[in-house]
């Protein structure tokens, strides 16, 4: 086993995690909302990216944007249906909501796509590039290009335009926005269409590396649990590191211990922040 | 109150009991009713969470995939009888509640909820790679239920013998969850839910509560593993599948939180749908969490609030 080659695909799970948990980390800092069905929409996007590249002929690059618009689609249509939940703060019903949106989502795709496994083959993932014994994929490039982008992009998005102020606002206090004359309710929309497009565009990314599934959601969002909550409840920044320093930590331990027991390698982890720290290990509260 | 009322609960009892011989007696009628008693059951372990505590714990199926984990290995491997299978299924349920109530205790909402969604994956990830619980393949082989006891024969070989079973671990379920919502600790357990800084003022240990109640409900769930088992026999890591969640879920908040045979009314109105209106396994799923969205979206309190809400309808439309 090659150590520095174990760190590079760490470092490259790491962002594929970050950028997954991306819509998930705004969502909770923003709004203060969950979505329990991220796993699911992480599905969906997988499987309209595969459906639009291998069933319709659409180029990679474009199947890509396809499924994040599917994604914001279903993210609307769930902020439509848990608006009043929403305003009211109503947590418990939210989760339940979404748990119950996850599941109508592995339904639907199940039937529309199937239930067997597909391979989503995109034409970066056949670029290899090597340096000795090191080796690593176009596709993995790219996942990290675009997870450090989006990354970057967000947090100024957040911190230096109007937008990310009335967005910060909403996170601080819905009802005081309201009453300074702020749509409260698109920026919700916003948000939750966002959610749905990001992760969207992470599973047109990540999917790539990993056979696809249906019922893939169900374990798929465990990670993105364990990146949010280490890297402080909406925080930005700490989901990034987070997200790296978990898909390195995953990596080591697959090669060194268990593959077949990384989530559950992963959940200790989450548990002893917890136990320790919280509030998670970067600083809690707001996007930022 | 209907569920507090001493004539009318005995004979509502008595009529869900002749049920499955009033509905011709078949073997897919006592299947139904036997899976509806168990599942209502599952449901109830989590409804004492979320109506009483106000917390929305997603490792219940742990503990339900733990009674059934636990009867199937200890009735195959050490051939242990029933009662014993029972306790140490209760036992086993309790402590890891114990140890995950521990871990959670300060804990709340999401962040509660979230735990206990991971724990629940986790566990699926080990039942489904651990050889000793069986790996992808279950544990097969599990006996009839045999709770022969004192000289008196009581097996239940299929469906309609272990109806009776079912039916008995249904009510005292039931009238456990009546006692608890009577007793001091169901009274704490909504004062800690609806105000916490009262609870402690009056005397309350919030978290002593939380965890009590927390373990207590496991321990009903794992009843229904430990039945299921029997039902089943075998088990294997879909125990732990997100439909019982799904079912769970919306067998708690479908009626509405708080009403006493609620659970068991919804868990009956989703299996009469899967196992006699079924639209196939996809669809049914669409139709289950469809359910559960739509009736959190328009009745935030359950389908008990339906006539209030048609009676205010009436009254704003006369004015």
């Amino acid at each position: 086993m090659n150590l520095l080659q174990q760190i590079i695909n760490g470092i490259v799970i790491g962002h594929a995690y970050a950028l997954v948990a991306i819509g998930w980390t705004l969502l909770l800092g923003v709004a203060r909302l969950v979505n329990f069905g991220h796993g699911q929409m992480y599905m969906l996007g997988a499987f309209v990216t595969w459906w639009a590249f291998a069933k319709a002929g659409v180029p990679y690059e474009l199947a890509i944007p396809l499924a994040m618009v599917a994604g914001a689609m279903v993210g609307l249509f769930m902020q439509r249906v848990m608006l009043k939940a929403t305003f009211e703060q109503n947590l418990v019903s939210i989760m339940i909501m979404t748990l119950g949106f996850g599941y109508v989502l592995h339904g639907l795709a199940a039937l529309i796509f199937g239930s067997t496994g597909q391979i989503l083959d995109s034409p970066w993932s056949a670029i290899e590039f090597e340096f000795g014994e090191l080796w690593l994929t176009a596709q993995d490039l790219a996942i990290v290009v675009a997870a450090v982008m989006v990354f970057i992009g967000l947090n100024k998005l957040l911190n230096a335009t109007r937008y990310g102020r009335l967005v910060r606002m909403v996170a601080e206090d819905p009802k005081l926005a309201e009453l300074a004359g702020i749509n409260v309710r698109r920026i919700y929309y916003g948000v939750f269409a966002f959610e749905g497009a990001a992760v969207a565009f992470a599973a047109g990314m990540v999917a790539p590396r990993t056979p696809i599934l249906t019922s893939m959601g169900f374990d798929e969002v465990i990670m993105t649990f364990v990146v949010v909550v280490l890297g402080g409840i909406g925080s930005v920044r700490g989901s990034y590191v987070a997200g790296v320093g978990l898909g390195i930590f995953t990596s080591l331990f697959a090669a060194l211990v268990a593959p077949a027991y990384t989530t559950a390698a992963a959940f200790v982890l989450l548990i002893a922040v917890l136990v320790l720290r919280p509030k998670g290990l970067g600083a809690g509260g707001g996007a930022h | 109150m209907l569920t507090q009322n001493r004539v009318l609960l005995p004979i509502i009892a008595l009529l869900v009991y002749l049920g499955p011989e009033t509905l011709g007696g078949g073997g897919s009628v006592y299947a139904a009713f036997v899976l509806i008693a168990i599942f209502a059951v599952m449901a109830y372990g989590l409804d004492m969470i979320v109506s009483d505590l106000g917390e929305v714990s997603l490792a219940h199926t742990v503990f339900f995939a733990t009674g059934g984990y636990a009867t199937s290995l200890l009735s195959t491997q050490l051939a242990l009888n029933a009662w014993l299978t029972l306790a140490c299924s209760v036992a086993v349920a309790m402590t890891l509640a114990l140890l995950i109530g521990l871990i959670t205790l300060r804990l709340r909402e999401f962040v509660f909820s979230l735990v206990t969604y991971a724990v629940t994956v986790v566990a699926m990830t080990i039942a489904a790679n651990w050889s000793f619980l069986g790996g992808s393949d279950g544990v097969r082989g599990i006996p009839t239920l045999d709770l022969s006891l004192l000289g008196m024969t009581l097996k239940a070989g299929n469906d309609r013998e272990l109806w009776p079973y079912a039916f008995v671990a249904l009510v005292i379920t039931i009238y456990l969850i009546q006692r608890f919502r009577a007793s001091r600790l169901g009274a704490a357990a909504i004062m800690v839910h609806l105000n916490p800084r009262l609870a402690i003022m009056s005397g309350i240990d919030p978290a002593r509560v939380r965890l009590q109640v927390f373990v207590f409900s496991a321990a009903i769930s794992s009843v229904a593993g430990w039945l299921y088992a029997y039902q089943r026999a075998y088990v294997s890591a879909d125990l732990l599948d997100n439909y019982f969640l799904l079912l769970m879920l919306t067998a708690v908040v479908l009626v509405g939180k708080r009403q006493l045979l609620g659970p068991l009314a919804a868990t009956a109105l989703i299996l009469v749908q899967e196992k006699f209106l079924s639209f196939g396994g996809y669809n049914d799923k669409i139709v289950l969490g469809g359910v559960l969205i739509m009736t959190l979206a328009l009745f935030p309190r359950g389908l008990m609030t339906i006539p209030a809400a048609i009676l205010a309808w009436r009254h704003r439309r006369r004015h």
